[in-house]
């Protein structure tokens, strides 16, 4: 609308016609919020000089704002027949059709228009998936906190997944893929027995896929089953050496099976490969600390709360350094902790509630 | 307090695991009744207590039942359970020579329960010290006092006592706080609910609530007055001032001054270990003697609990039975009043890790000298299979054998997954092996023959004189092990009062025994495989 108004006034400054005239009213009517106003206006504008495209373009866009899509349609496409170089009327009539579902017919309009957010939703909701996130990708880059937004690119990365998968279902059911992909749906619906199966026919087909023994004990881990998972978790280790995050999952499989002293090593590996990792350090200082050593799980702790000093992570540093210090007999450091650790506690539930 | 002391070589080759066999013995015919309702109410889950004691002094050990009762659907206000209809009694099963056993309920005068009160546990003790076992049951609703009057029969004498509580009561116990010769009773009670203020969770499948969701509330104290009559001194004693979501409690004196310490397991929130002052008076300190979290700091659901010494190193430990993806919890007993989280140090990351634990017990099940750990399973909530797949409503039993204070799972003798509650531990046929009984929630109660094996034995009966009769709270230790004299702990239930010690290999054993009136009592070269009664000198 402003710079249909702008036009509007180089017009006025040329000399005011009739037709003119009921333009910049309806221009007024319309800022004015009074929009069936504004529609008798540019109507008598269009009906005194009905080749004034700019009219046209006022009239859809005031549809669009009574959200009456269809309404919105004809006078914008008559503008662009009238001057197909008319200022916003691609972009309106863009999103007048796709308000109503004609994504296709959208598309071409919104790619002239430039609006990246409508036309990836265009994109998406004509099933072009592969398009549609390139082009989601660029609008958040320029909005990255638009929750609309979010929600399409989502949709559309989830969608393009599933094609995907659907692809490799269909054309490959026997492959390697194919029953990884089986296999972590069946993990995501928790279901391990089907899981398990999967699991090792994608192993048994291909057993040097990376990420694979990793996902497979990530399962047992889930199903706590942390025998099974230390054992893919370094068959995993075994295959990507330099794998901070399979080493890291070791570890913590380790921890919770009473090997301590491995998981150090196996945790230690894995600060080496990823410095500064939050939660690398902590496992590190919890397998320490139940190892005997005070010492590295005190160095661990304090690096950690160097990183980040307000998260549950850092509470639960704090509440770990609190015991060292009153197995040292260090009360007052102690009791130092334990007021951080409930600081951080931001209320009773993290200490007087568990979240079942 | 001793330090560890390395086991005799005579024990520590003996290796082999317990062995039990699951049989119903004739005339133990008692069948659970919880009414569960789609309205999920709470209590319906809860309940299901069993007390192994020998209430007519005839040297056998008798069994008592809880029940719980009837719940409409919905239930309206006044409640009633339904309890004079004969299903819904508690019953109290006397045992025969020939191992059988007789339900006695009507004689004895336990067939009335109180019409409004939906049972849930039981706790024993001899409260006016007069050699016989008086029984405590627990309720949804009023708590009901049994004096055992010495002739096969018990009165009914709550009112007198005073000690009907109120609310939703859980565990009990029986303990000498003060050390005046007079068990105390301590009253744990879960949370401020009831059947009108009702709620039910869930989206697509309908489930119990979490504790959360309803106000936590205070446990009980009853200061044992010596005429019959108790006082409740839970705010002059501090325990009434802290409020929680209690379901079990045990005692011991973990810090070695002669005063017997309470630790309660809450559910879903800290843990609360009371110090006992010795002057009447409590101090919570659970978070400063590190057994109020986990080791990451994070709460647990707290249901069972045991206090006992798991490592022989005459400290004793706690245990708390949890929810899965948390681990039964245990918190090492470090000596200077603190306390070490070592659930994963001892296997239990791995035995547990997706397992619901209730009624709990450390006894030498193999009588090697080591404490074994037997749980109850099950998961709280009846529909948890269509919730999460990975987790399972019925559960067999944990068994896990103690080898040098590292638990390795066993074969429990129980083939079919439970709905198990409440356990409770006993020597029932007398051969020198710790039987067990579990109950099932709204089905029969499983009976765990012990079959026994090659390990030799001591079972030690305690004759208080200026201690309490049956001498809880004393702490006695035979040959390098070391047990607190209580029929408490677990969930719900009460176990026998005997203090049973496997040997191993070793034909005698020294005993020592320090009574909870102070007295030190050392009995050297005593003959393995015997019960023995051990009176407390008189002054």
């Amino acid at each position: 609308m402003i710079e249909n108004f702008v036009f509007v006034a180089l017009l006025l400054q040329a000399g005011p016609t009739p037709a003119l005239q009921h333009l910049h009213a309806g221009v007024e009517a319309d800022k004015a919020g009074q929009l069936d106003s504004a529609i008798t206006e540019f109507q008598k504008a269009i009906d005194l000089d009905p080749k004034l495209a700019a009219a046209f373009v006022d009239l859809g866009e005031v549809f669009i704002e009574k959200h009456d899509y269809a309404a919105a349609v004809p006078p914008l496409k008559h503008a662009l027949e009238l001057n197909p170089k008319v200022d916003g009327a691609h972009q309106l009539l863009g999103y007048a059709l796709l308000a109503q579902g004609y994504a296709a017919e959208a598309i071409p309009h919104l790619e002239k228009g430039g609006d990246e957010s409508a036309l990836g939703i265009a994109l998406l909701d004509a099933g072009r998936l592969p398009e549609a996130v390139a082009v989601l990708q660029k609008a958040l880059a320029k909005s990255p906190d638009d929750p609309d937004l979010l929600y399409y690119y989502g949709r559309a990365a989830g969608l393009l997944s599933k094609d995907a998968f659907d692809t490799l279902e269909s054309r490959f059911p026997d492959s390697a893929r194919a029953h990884q992909m089986m296999a972590e749906d069946y993990a995501a619906l928790r279901e391990v027995p089907s899981a398990e199966r999967e699991f090792n026919e994608a192993l048994r087909l291909r057993p040097q896929t990376a990420g694979l023994h990793m996902d497979f004990g990530y399962l047992y881990g889930r199903a706590q089953q942390w025998d099974k998972a230390e054992e893919q978790f370094r068959l995993e280790t075994e295959l990507q050496p330099g794998n901070a995050e399979a080493m890291y999952r070791l570890g913590e499989a380790e921890i919770q099976l009473g090997k301590f002293h491995e998981a150090r090593v196996a945790l230690s590996r894995s600060d080496q490969l990823k410095h500064d990792m939050p939660e690398t350090l902590y496992m590190l200082g919890k397998a320490a600390n139940l190892d005997g050593d005070d010492a590295l799980a005190q160095k661990s702790w304090m690096h950690l709360l160097t990183l980040e000093n307000n998260t549950s992570l850092a509470g639960q540093a704090h509440f770990g350094l609190a015991g060292i210090y009153r197995k040292q007999g260090k009360t007052a450091e102690a009791e130092k902790e334990m007021e951080l650790f409930r600081k951080l506690q931001s209320n009773a539930s993290q200490t007087d509630e568990s979240p079942k | 307090m001793g330090l560890a002391l390395p086991l005799p070589l005579s024990l520590a080759a003996s290796q082999q695991e317990p062995r039990f066999e699951v049989r119903k013995p004739r005339g133990l015919d008692f069948m659970h009744v919880n009414s569960p309702t789609p309205q999920k109410y709470l209590i319906e889950t809860m309940g299901g207590g069993v007390a192994l004691f020998d209430y007519n002094n005839d040297g056998l050990l008798d069994i008592f039942l809880v029940n719980s009762g009837h719940l409409a659907n919905p239930m309206h206000a006044p409640e009633t359970f339904d309890r004079r209809d004969p299903k819904n009694w508690n019953r109290l099963y006397r045992q025969n020579a020939d191992g059988s056993f007789t339900d006695v309920t009507k004689e004895a005068g336990l067939a009335d329960a109180g019409d409004g009160n939906y049972g849930i546990g039981v706790a024993v003790g001899d409260y006016d010290n007069d050699g016989f076992a008086d029984l405590y049951v627990t309720s949804y609703g009023k708590n009901v006092l049994y004096h055992n009057n010495g002739d096969g029969t018990f009165t009914d004498v709550t009112a007198k006592a005073g000690v009907a509580s109120g609310g939703w009561s859980s565990s009990a116990g029986f303990f000498d706080y003060d050390n005046d010769g007079r068990l105390d009773l301590f009253v744990t009670r879960y949370m401020l609910w009831d059947t009108q203020h009702s709620k039910i969770c869930g989206q697509e499948w309908q489930t119990y609530c979490p504790p959360a969701e309803f106000p936590q509330t205070t446990n009980i104290l009853y200061r044992n007055r010596g005429d019959g009559t108790f006082e409740d001194v839970s705010q002059h004693s501090g325990i009434g001032t802290i409020k929680g979501r209690s379901l079990g409690v045990s005692f011991a004196d973990y810090d070695g001054d002669g005063y017997t310490d309470v630790f309660v397991a809450n559910d879903g929130m800290r843990q609360f270990l009371f110090r006992n002052n010795g002057n009447g008076t409590f101090t919570e300190c659970a978070l400063e003697a590190g057994a109020g979290l986990t080791a990451d700091g994070k709460p647990i659901s707290g249901m069972g609990t045991v206090f006992q010494d798991y490592d022989n190193d005459g400290r004793p430990d706690i245990l708390v039975t949890v929810l899965p993806r948390e681990v039964y919890a245990l918190f090492h007993n470090d000596g200077n009043g603190l306390f070490s989280y070592r659930s994963l140090q001892t296997g239990l990351g791995l035995l547990s890790a997706a397992s619901s634990g209730w009624g709990v017990g450390l006894e030498d099940l193999d009588n090697d000298g080591w404490k074994d750990l037997f749980v109850a399973q099950s998961h709280v909530l009846d529909n948890v299979e269509a919730i999460d797949h990975m987790l399972h409503y019925k559960e067999t039993p944990l068994l896990a054998v103690n080898r040098d204070g590292r638990f390795e799972r066993a074969d429990s003798g129980v083939t079919t997954a439970i709905a198990g509650r409440g356990v409770a531990f006993g020597d029932l046929n007398n051969d020198g092996w710790q039987d067990i009984l579990v109950t099932t929630l709204g089905g029969e109660p499983l009976v765990l023959w012990n079959r026994g094996g090659a390990g030799h034995w001591l079972t030690i009966s305690l004759h208080g004189t200026r201690s309490n009769r049956d001498g809880i709270g004393a702490r006695v230790m035979v040959n390098g092990q070391t047990r607190f004299a209580t029929t408490s702990g677990s969930y719900v239930s009460a176990s026998d009062k005997r203090l049973h010690f496997g040997l191993g290999a070793a034909e005698t054993a020294k005993v020592e025994i320090y009574w909870p009136s102070g007295a030190h009592q050392t009995l050297d070269s005593v003959k393995a495989n015997q019960f023995l009664e051990v009176k407390e000198p008189e002054k």
